[in-house]
């Protein structure tokens, strides 16, 4: 029997993302939401590859997986939270929450799926990039041609979240005691010994 | 081309089965019989003084920071250094400028101590 | 065969599981960003499922930024929500009421 790999990958792996994002709005502990949030991050990245967006899959998982869910689990945990009261109104929400989440699903899902207005007859599936080909390269050669001004924002964009979170975080700390190594190394012979002559006292306790 | 991925499903696959195998094995074989002292928190045979899980500082929030925005910085990169031959000098001077706003960030992280570790 | 509408209805189904959470987590500032992140990635797999049916990387440039855009607003975000708990004590959205006439 011949197994369509592409389709078992995607179905997989949709499973899985979904089943994830269903758990990372349930679950009662912040710090299990972001590790569910990390799968399912993870399970996006690996549809992404099956899309030949190899370059945004890897970023994906070394941005988002590694660095920004890092963020969330430090905050959670920095945090420490009463949990109970945070939840309240779960039930109450419930049937509202569902209501609306199955009503936007169904009207996207009736727009996707009527009239095959996305189907293969209009977007044919593409036909699988040669091997030996890079998509970095290609984004590279795009993103350094046609979008500078949007990189240059984003560069922009970068030093203004370094600012603010330095300014929002940071603290002084006043009565620290701390080292400066720079000064210690600094320090001359004189700062720190005094030489004093003494007179020298004989051993029956009498002086000269 | 995407048959050149197929390892990394194979390797994603054993080491999902690998996992699981472990960790059931573990706990199908493994005895366990707990009591109320045993799960307790142990601190030196005395009451623990404080809750088991500790707040962290907030300075580790500040190193992710900086951790994420590099992080990201470098992913810039990496397209360009790939494609550095055919984007030519304003591409290059284009990155210039993206890693002079960056440098202006970390000096201002450097000068308001966001760096020490007092 | 995977059309482009099995990559636009996996989308549709992370995007209405974030608006559920934002509805569910209503108390919990954490957990609503977090479904914020979601959101970010839903309408990403979009760009991207679209970027490859119409052989235009444009879409993939454009994931990028929002990639880069949604970091940088997570740790804004974040930085914000630790200096709120710190004066505050407390990230329960139904206490943040102070701007309420």
């Amino acid at each position: 029997m011949d197994i369509p790999i592409p389709q078992t990958v995607f179905y997989l792996f949709s499973f899985i993302m979904v089943a994830a994002a269903i758990m990372v709005i349930t679950v009662r502990n912040p710090v299990y939401a972001a590790l569910f949030l990390v799968l399912t991050f993870f399970s996006a990245a690996a549809i992404w590859l099956l899309l030949e967006a190899e370059f945004l899959a890897i970023v994906l998982v070394v941005v988002y997986v590694g660095a920004v869910m890092v963020l969330f689990l430090f905050v959670v945990m920095m945090l420490d939270i009463n949990l109970a009261p945070l939840k309240e109104g779960f039930v109450s929400y419930l049937p509202v929450g569902i209501a609306v989440a199955l009503l936007m699903a169904a009207e996207m899902l009736v727009v996707v799926w009527t009239r095959d207005r996305f189907g293969p007859e209009i977007y044919p599936v593409p036909a699988a990039a040669e091997a030996g080909t890079s998509n970095t390269a290609a984004l590279g050669e795009l993103l350094y041609t046609n979008f500078l001004l949007p990189f240059e924002i984003a560069g922009v964009i970068l030093l203004v979240a370094i600012v603010s979170a330095v300014t929002l975080t940071l603290r002084k700390r006043s009565g620290v005691r701390s080292q400066s190594p720079s000064h210690q190394v600094r320090v001359k012979r004189d700062e720190r010994v005094r030489l004093v002559d003494i007179a020298s006292e004989s051993p029956d306790g009498r002086s000269d | 081309m995407l048959a050149e991925y197929f390892p990394v499903l194979v390797f994603l696959g054993i080491s999902t089965v690998i996992g699981v195998a472990l960790v059931t094995l573990g706990g199908l074989l493994g005895p366990s019989n707990p009591d109320s002292e045993k799960l307790s928190p142990y601190e030196c045979g005395f009451e623990a003084f404080e809750d088991t899980r500790m707040k962290f500082d907030v300075r580790y929030y500040l190193v992710a920071i900086l951790f994420i925005i590099f992080d990201l910085e470098i992913a810039f990169f990496i397209p360009w250094a790939v494609a550095l031959d055919e984007i030519g000098w304003l591409g290059f001077n284009a990155m210039l400028l993206f890693v002079a706003l960056l440098i202006v960030g970390f000096v201002v992280e450097w000068k308001n101590g966001a760096l020490e570790w007092e | 065969m995977l059309t482009l509408a099995h990559f636009l209805t996996l989308g549709a189904i992370l995007f209405s599981l974030s608006v559920a959470g934002i509805f569910l987590n209503r108390k919990n500032v954490i957990i609503l960003l977090m479904c914020i992140e979601l959101m970010l990635l839903s309408v990403n797999m979009n760009f991207v499922a679209f970027s490859r049916f119409l052989g235009n990387l444009d879409g993939q440039v454009f994931v990028f930024f929002i990639l880069t855009v949604a970091a940088a607003e997570a740790a804004i975000g974040l930085a914000i929500l630790v200096v709120l708990f710190r004066n505050r004590d407390t990230i329960n959205v139904s206490e943040l009421d102070d701007l309420k006439g």
